[in-house]
Parts: structure tokens; sequence; C-alpha cells
């Protein structure tokens, strides 16, 4: 799932007419000055980043005057916070806040539903409260919607009464909004603040689901500012997104297991790419890679029957990735097309090495539909001459993937791989 | 008398190009035939002894050309290798170029 920063998931919420205190982004200091003498004093100066506790690790600093903001926004911008560098700066006004709460809607799992769920005590400490103390949620019946009546009766069962009624529903409706019609995963306000001029989302955390995001396209969002689980998106996850993010013809999904390479080396194991059709079959034969001695440096799932333009490009974003000691592709008993599939890697193959013969160890197992014709393509093309690759087929289980692949390693490189303990 | 080329878009971005004099010598015309095996896209056809396309260039960059690549791996093996099927990357050749002027060597280049 996509994780925007926070300007972006603001800007969605604004979108809704949801209100978010008035401020802008920068990209350096003068930049930084310049918004918070159009905003006026004091200003909050937040770290861009998509990351929980920003506040108490000093990611969010405030600034009374155009000195304190130069100190400031300097200390915070080419900072790593995180594990992330900080880039953007959110400039904002300071708000006089005199209550906090927490609103949010999520894809329930447990329910199969999307939740609404309102905090009477927002801000950081909001995981530590529990359902009945001040907490209240609802479960939304697609067919139904989230209504005003909804709301009012969620806030009144979280403690809710008086002039703060009435607005907070209102943006419980209006976050549900942008919940559906940005086909989020979570979109949550912490905290909400209560302030004279009514409830303002001062924070955002929104997750987009992926396979929608081209029906957004009217909504410019800077690919820089999402980030997948915990960490920014790599540059080359970045690229590899950009291959299913408008052809939906089967999948591409790509992301680094271990980017820097640094797991691999701490485990004293090899990193090498891996491409699987199904996350069910991959897992297997990850575990089975894994007892090997090796540590995929990516995940990537190639099913639902992609178009071979797909599989080449995913292929190609698969081997560029540096210190690598091989390539793996396997597929369960498929129902998917295999020969389309194995087309795009044959062209990538074509197109990447001399004569389609791969200077690292290949182990490519085909197992399903079109199998036979799929496999039959790396003869006629040449790359099954090389002593580097090796073929498998319906008969083969993904022990045998890892064990010609380990096999096929130890001969290239002349030494055993580094076993798991 | 020169025939030129004969191109169309695909719908992910990319394009088909055929050298039609290569296509005209060419005697399986092995990409038609593989254009229109079962479950692949059928949008081929031979006009005047070359590839032509049988629906429109707007429905093959729809979608209709599916993709499969097969015209162009059979042109390589069984034609007159006339067929150039362009996917482009302009933003991985761009990580590529970035990652070796940093020293690093992509794995598909790796000594």
């Amino acid at each position: 799932m996509a994780k925007l920063v926070e300007h972006e998931g603001k800007r969605l919420l604004h979108l809704a007419g949801i209100e978010i205190p008035v401020g802008n982004v920068a990209t350096g200091v003068a930049e930084a000055a310049a918004i918070a003498d159009k905003i006026g004093y004091p200003v909050a100066i937040k770290a861009q980043i998509s990351a929980g506790n920003r506040g108490l690790a000093g990611g969010i600093l405030f600034a009374t005057n155009g000195q304190e903001l130069n100190e400031r926004a300097s200390a915070l911008l080419g900072r790593t916070l995180h594990g992330r560098q900080i880039q953007k700066i959110l400039i904002e006004q300071w708000l006089k806040i005199e209550d906090e709460h927490y609103l949010g809607v999520f894809s329930n799992p447990s329910t199969k539903t999307p939740t609404v769920i309102f905090a009477r005590h927002g801000g950081v400490d909001v995981e530590a409260a529990r359902h009945g103390d001040g907490v209240a949620s609802h479960d939304v019946d697609l067919t139904v919607g989230f209504r005003q009546h909804h709301a009012l009766d969620m806030l009144r069962l979280a403690g809710i009464s008086g002039r703060t009624l009435a607005p907070m529903a209102r943006m419980a409706v209006q976050l549900y909004r942008v919940y559906r019609d940005f086909d989020c995963t979570l979109a949550e306000i912490n905290p909400v603040a209560i302030t004279a001029r009514g409830a303002v989302a001062v924070d955002a955390r929104i997750e987009l689901d992926d396979d929608a995001r081209f029906r957004h396209a009217d909504v410019a969002i800077d690919d820089h500012d999402i980030e997948i689980g915990d960490r920014p998106r790599t540059e080359i996850e970045r690229i590899a997104a950009k291959i299913d993010e408008f052809d939906h013809r089967g999948s591409a999904h790509f992301i680094q297991i271990d980017p820097t390479g640094e797991l691999a080396k701490a485990q004293g194991k090899i990193s090498i790419g891996f491409d699987g059709v199904g996350t069910g079959v991959s897992l297997i034969a990850l575990d089975e890679l894994v007892s090997e001695g090796f540590l995929p440096k990516n995940f990537c799932d190639s099913s639902g029957n992609p178009t071979a333009s797909k599989m080449y490009r995913i292929t190609r974003v698969i081997l560029s990735q540096p210190d690598i000691e091989g390539y793996v592709f396997v597929t369960p008993l498929s129902s998917q097309q295999l020969d389309n599939t194995a087309r795009g890697i044959v062209k990538a193959f074509k197109e990447l090495y001399p004569d389609g013969q791969p200077n690292i160890p290949c182990v490519l197992c085909f197992r399903g539909a079109w199998d036979e014709t799929a496999l039959a393509m790396f003869e006629q093309h040449g790359i099954a001459k090389s002593s580097l690759v090796r073929l498998l087929g319906r008969d083969a289980t993904e022990r045998d993937v890892a064990v010609a692949f380990r096999e096929l390693h130890r001969a290239w490189r002349g030494s055993t791989p580094v076993h798991a303990s | 008398m020169t025939r030129g080329k004969f191109s169309f878009s695909v719908f992910s971005g990319g394009e088909v190009a055929f050298d039609l004099d290569t296509c005209w010598s060419c005697p399986s015309k092995a990409c038609v035939s593989a254009c229109n095996a079962p479950n692949l896209g059928c949008v081929l056809e031979l006009k005047e002894n070359v590839p032509a396309l049988r629906v429109s260039a707007e429905e093959a960059a729809r979608g209709g050309c599916v993709e499969c690549l097969a015209c162009e791996l059979a042109c390589a093996i069984d034609g007159n290798g006339g067929i150039l099927f362009s996917l482009p990357m302009p933003e991985l050749d761009a990580y590529l170029a970035e990652m070796t002027a940093q020293g690093m060597t992509p794995g598909f280049r790796r000594a």
C-alpha cells in the first residue's frame, strides 16, 4: 500500500472540505521563511516523512520568529529521521488547541467492511486507548454508506456532546468520503484539533490501494512522496511500480526485501533476483532458497496472466539490481498463459546479454498451461545453451528449484555457497 | 521501390515497427502466423505480401495488440529480423546511468 506523506494526505482532506491548517511545503530555508512570513508567526515546522512519532523524535518543531525558523528549518532539512532523509518540510499555522481527538477509516479485515473509528482522546498516545473508553466505531454497510446519523451515534457513544458534536460528525462523513473517493485502505486524522474555529485536521495519514491509483490520475501525487511499509520506496521500486500503474493486464508487483544488501551480508547469504507467479509458490521457493544460503534481494509476483511486455519490463528491473548473483523464476501449476510469460523473459535476456546467455546463474521453472511451449522458447532462442541456465518443468518441486540453483551457483563460483545454520 | 516502415503503438507505451523491405523478402512471414496462433492477439494479416494491421491503429493501441511479443520473436527465429518491438523504460535507463556514474554495476552487466 502506498503511504502518502502528511502534506499530500492533507491535500486530499482539503479537497473533501476538511479544515486543515494554512501552510505550504518547502525544500529550502528561504522558501520556508517566505511561507512563514505569509502565514504569520508562530508556525509549526514539520518533517515530511511518513513515520510515526515524528514529534517525539524531534521531527516537528515550532518557531515564533524568523530567526527561530531559519535555525530550526536548517536543523531539520537534510537530517535523517527514522531512516529517512528529510527533504521537505511543511510550514503551518501553529494552532491554539482546546482538545484533541482521533478519527480514522480503515479497511477492516475482520469485518470485511470499512470501519470508522473515533477516540475522544487523540494525539500521540491514542494506541493506548481501549474500545468503550471514549472510543467508538462503526462498521460501514457499503450499500448504505456512512451518513451523518451514523457519525452522530458513534460520537455520542464515545462521549462527545455539545458544540463539538456537529463539526466532528461532518468531518467523519467527509473523511469517509476521502476513504471511498480516493480508494484508500486507511484515512486517519490524528489529532483532530478542536480550536476556536472548529475541528481542524492537524495531521493526516493516508494509505492508498496501489491497484486503484490509475483511477486518480487527476490527483497528482509525487511518486517520491509514497512509501512502502515502514520505509521510503527505493528508486527501483518506484520505477517498477510504473509498470503496473496504468496497465492492469496481470501483475508485476515488485518490492525489495534487502535493498542495500546489508541483510544478506549480515546473515552470510548471497543476494539473488527473484520472480514468482503467485505468492504461495513464491514463499515456498523463497524458503527453500534461503535454506540453501541465498537471500532474494527482491520479491516479485508476476501473476494474473501478465502481458509479455510487462514480463519483459519487470525482468529488466530485477536483473538491473546490483550485486545479485543469480536469478530464479518459478511458477506454480499455473493457469496463466506461460508462453506469454516466457516471451517477456526471453526478450529481456536477448537484449541484456550477448546471444541471450546470462552472466549469472538462472533457474527458470515453468509449470502449468503452455509450460512446454514456454520452455521450448528458451531452447529456440539459444538461451538454454548457456551453462548458467537450468530449465525445469512441471515435475519439479520448489526444493528442486533451490537445489538446481545451488548447483549452478556453486559451479559458477567454483565454491560452495554459505549455508544457513 | 522502397516500401518504408510501418508501425503502430501499443497500450503499455511502446511501438511495433516493421521494416517493410525486409518483410517483403521474408519467405516465412512468421510474424503473421505467430500473431494468429490460438490465444494470441490476431491483429496482423498479410496485405500485398507484407504484414499489416487487420484492426485500426487505434484499436491496436487500446489493447487489441496484446503485446505477446510473438511477432518479434518469431521473426528473429524464422523470419528476416525486420521487426522491432520497442518497450521504452526511460526512467530505468536514467537510473542505470546514475548507478553507473556512482561506480555501481547493474546485475546484468557484472563481470
